[in-house]
């Protein structure tokens, strides 16, 4: 392989970002791993072709971002993104998928999941999606922006409901749903674009732990 | 059923002539009312009179050679009327100990159980110049037995002559085992012929009969069409086709929404197979593109190359989307189609400087919304976003989208220059192509604009009515869907074999 131009690039100073990617067709797996280690600042550390193998060997590698493909064959990449993230509540998980499914996205989002990128997306941004999670941000569309809304408006007729959104993120994801950029939002509500990303990961979190305590009410209540 | 009923209502059209013959008997009979001849008591003073005229024109007693109790006797008589003859009247007088049921020309004419009484018949009608044939199923109690009979044709000449046929020995006895012996034409061989067994008055039948009936002239049997076999055997069938061509209806019915549902599995497999296969492979290409890309020097020719390589396939993969989009049948709801306008939206205008505002009816139900209207309410969107970016100079649009009487209505409004509707007429290919889109499918397309006031386009799309009928065309059954799915997830083992 020829020199890694990134590592001369970076200073040695700051250790690269760990990657894992979990993908099963092997031919992609090589390809994204060299695109990542080409990625200034970034190291493919492992990839695995399997989400039973990654529940075995990510946890010891604890790496900072996995790289998520949703098809796997047997467990699928939600349901491993689901063990993952209990095991390593801090590693950022990014959802890898060929089409743009909200459904699919959405379920991974409930699932843990911290963002999700299209296949094709190109490197730069890929990278740049990558910065974003690290540094708190968690990127959302419009699309997913309405559906969390509903989600949560229908939750919350519920006798019970569980979590909340508050009136600060429901007034983001409706900006949001309307096609306004997390900087025209944060013109918009006079505060930072940093906070409106931090805003968004409390609404990632928030649906997480929804998910898994109505998975986990579901579970009660279906148990005699 | 439907048969039986049919022969039924014929025999009983056959019988009404006989039924009113009976009716007005007994009127004649209880209330004497006018008549040929009123019965009279045997002990009334004109009762000589009364016999002289009521057994004018009869024969004598006839019957077969024996005379048993018990005894069922077939008598048979042929007569002709001249081919010039016109017959004015035909009365017919008859009477049998004990009872008798009478035929002229295979048809029955009357019955009669009251030996004591001649019953006078009007076959006027019935009789016309050629061959006839008189039949009588006459049946004996006990004791004497005896057919006596008398037919009076009064034809119209000058000399107003008659024609009669009475009761004698040239009545042939019929054997009982003969069968359609009251129609037929001519005696056969074995027919013997009747005896006298004694004159009109004379013991033992004195003093009777000394009654007389009357019968209603009989009239020839009005068959309505209505009551003809022809109509209804036609009726029927009529019926039956009709019955059968409903029955063919349905299945082509079920089998039509049997094929719809094959469609949409099959429709898919085709999206799952271009999102598998091509997808897939198109993606590990443009992977190797940007692989190969970094792995030249920096300023090397080929990684311009290798970069429009890779921009081709990004495109191609987009494209790709919007085939699989628009052919899966897991697509066919307004919720997905809304999705996918809105984010369309967002991204054609991401890189112009036109900030896109979605305006959407929150909660969009995933009613069914099916291809073409979809495919062609999407293409012109898709035009009028295009115009919007090519001549608006917007700095703003709005993307709305909600529903209205059960209309699904879109509208792409933006804050740009405008233009004057009335001049532009021609000038936009565009304004056409959309109006013909939305008329394709029953929609509508309009364009509001003035000069410097933006330019507004509505379109409006009827929405089907949630109307399928469950039991003819359901909806792919929740365990067909789970196929769909099932196979859209299944693809990782299959790709990871492909792989």
């Amino acid at each position: 392989m020829k020199a890694n131009i990134s590592s001369a690039v970076a200073p040695a100073a700051k250790p690269p970002v760990k990657v894992v990617l979990v993908e099963d067709k092997a031919g992609v797996r090589d390809s994204w791993s060299k695109l990542i280690n080409s990625l200034p600042g970034f190291s493919c550390v492992n990839a695995c072709s399997s989400g039973e193998e990654a529940l075995h060997v990510i946890p010891p590698i604890a790496p900072d971002v996995v790289l998520m493909d949703i098809f796997l064959p047997r467990m699928s990449g939600i349901e491993c993104t689901t063990r993952l993230k209990s095991l390593l509540p801090k590693t950022q998980i990014l959802i890898l998928t060929a089409v743009e499914d909200d459904e699919l996205v959405f379920m991974a989002l409930e699932a843990g999941a911290d963002g999700y990128l299209l296949k094709r997306t190109k490197p730069e941004d890929l990278r740049a999606a990558m910065l974003d999670v690290l540094g708190g941000g968690a990127p959302m569309t419009s699309e997913i922006a309405r559906r969390v809304v509903e989600s949560f408006r229908r939750a919350s007729k519920l006798p019970k409901p569980t979590v909340h959104l508050s009136a600060r993120e429901e007034e983001i994801l409706i900006l949001l749903s309307k096609g306004y950029s997390n900087k025209e939002i944060a013109d918009q509500l006079s505060i930072s674009a940093e906070t409106v990303g931090s805003h968004l990961k409390h609404i990632y979190e928030k649906m997480h732990v929804r998910s898994r305590t109505e998975a986990v009410m579901r579970y009660m209540t279906t148990r005699p | 059923m439907f048969l039986s009923k049919i022969k039924l209502c014929h025999a009983s059209c056959r019988r009404s002539g006989v039924w009113w013959g009976r009716m007005f008997f007994l009127n004649l009979f209880f209330c004497a009312t006018t008549g040929f001849t009123q019965p009279v008591p045997p002990a009334a003073s004109t009762n000589v009179n009364w016999l002289v005229e009521a057994t004018n024109h009869l024969g004598q007693w006839i019957w077969d050679t024996n005379t048993l109790d018990k005894q069922t006797c077939r008598f048979w008589k042929s007569f002709e009327i001249p081919r010039d003859a016109k017959i004015s009247r035909a009365t017919l007088r008859i009477t049998v100990d004990n009872g008798y049921t009478l035929f002229l020309d295979g048809q029955e004419i009357g019955r009669g159980s009251d030996w004591r009484t001649v019953t006078e018949y009007d076959v006027t009608r019935q009789l016309n110049p050629g061959r006839h044939v008189l039949a009588v199923e006459a049946f004996n109690d006990r004791l004497q037995a005896g057919l006596i009979f008398g037919l009076d044709i009064q034809l119209v000449d000058e000399n107003r002559s008659t024609i009669d046929v009475v009761s004698d020995n040239t009545w042939r006895v019929v054997p009982n085992t003969q069968r359609n012996w009251a129609s037929k034409i001519t005696a056969l061989p074995d027919w013997h012929r009747a005896i006298v067994v004694g004159a009109v008055g004379k013991p033992p039948w004195q003093p009777w009969p000394f009654g007389l009936s009357i019968e209603p002239p009989l009239q020839p049997l009005i068959v309505h069409f209505w009551q003809a076999g022809w109509f209804q055997l036609s009726l029927f069938s009529v019926s039956a086709l009709a019955l059968l061509f409903c029955v063919w209806l349905m299945t082509q019915m079920a089998a039509q929404s049997k094929a719809q549902r094959v469609l949409q599995v099959e429709r898919a497999r085709i999206a799952r197979d271009i999102h598998d296969d091509l997808g897939a492979q198109l993606t590990q290409l443009l992977l190797l593109g940007e692989v190969a890309q970094r792995e030249q020097p920096e300023d090397a020719a080929a990684r311009t190359q290798f970069n429009q390589i890779c921009e081709q396939a990004r495109e191609l993969s987009h494209a790709l989307d919007e085939v699989v989009w628009a052919v899966n049948s897991r697509r066919d709801t307004l919720r997905d189609f809304v999705n996918y306008v809105c984010k369309y939206a967002l991204i054609y205008l991401d890189p112009t400087p036109i900030r896109c505002r979605l305006d959407v009816e929150p909660e969009i139900p995933p009613d069914a919304f099916d291809l073409p209207v979809r495919r062609n309410l999407f293409l012109a969107v898709k035009e009028a976003l295009n115009n919007a970016v090519k001549h608006s100079e917007a700095g703003e649009l709005f993307l709305r989208i909600y529903r209205k009487n059960q209309k699904l209505v879109v509208v792409v409004e933006d804050n740009g220059r405008g233009f004057d509707p009335a001049q532009a007429g021609g000038e936009r290919n565009g304004m056409t192509n959309m109006s013909q889109r939305m008329s394709e499918v029953g929609g509508e397309c309009n364009v509001a604009s003035q000069p410097g006031g933006g330019c507004l386009v509505e379109f409006t799309v009827p929405l089907a009515r949630a109307r399928r009928l469950a039991w003819f065309s359901p909806r792919p059954s929740p365990g067909e869907m789970a196929d769909m799915n099932a196979g859209v997830n299944a693809s990782g083992p299959a790709d990871s074999q492909n792989g």
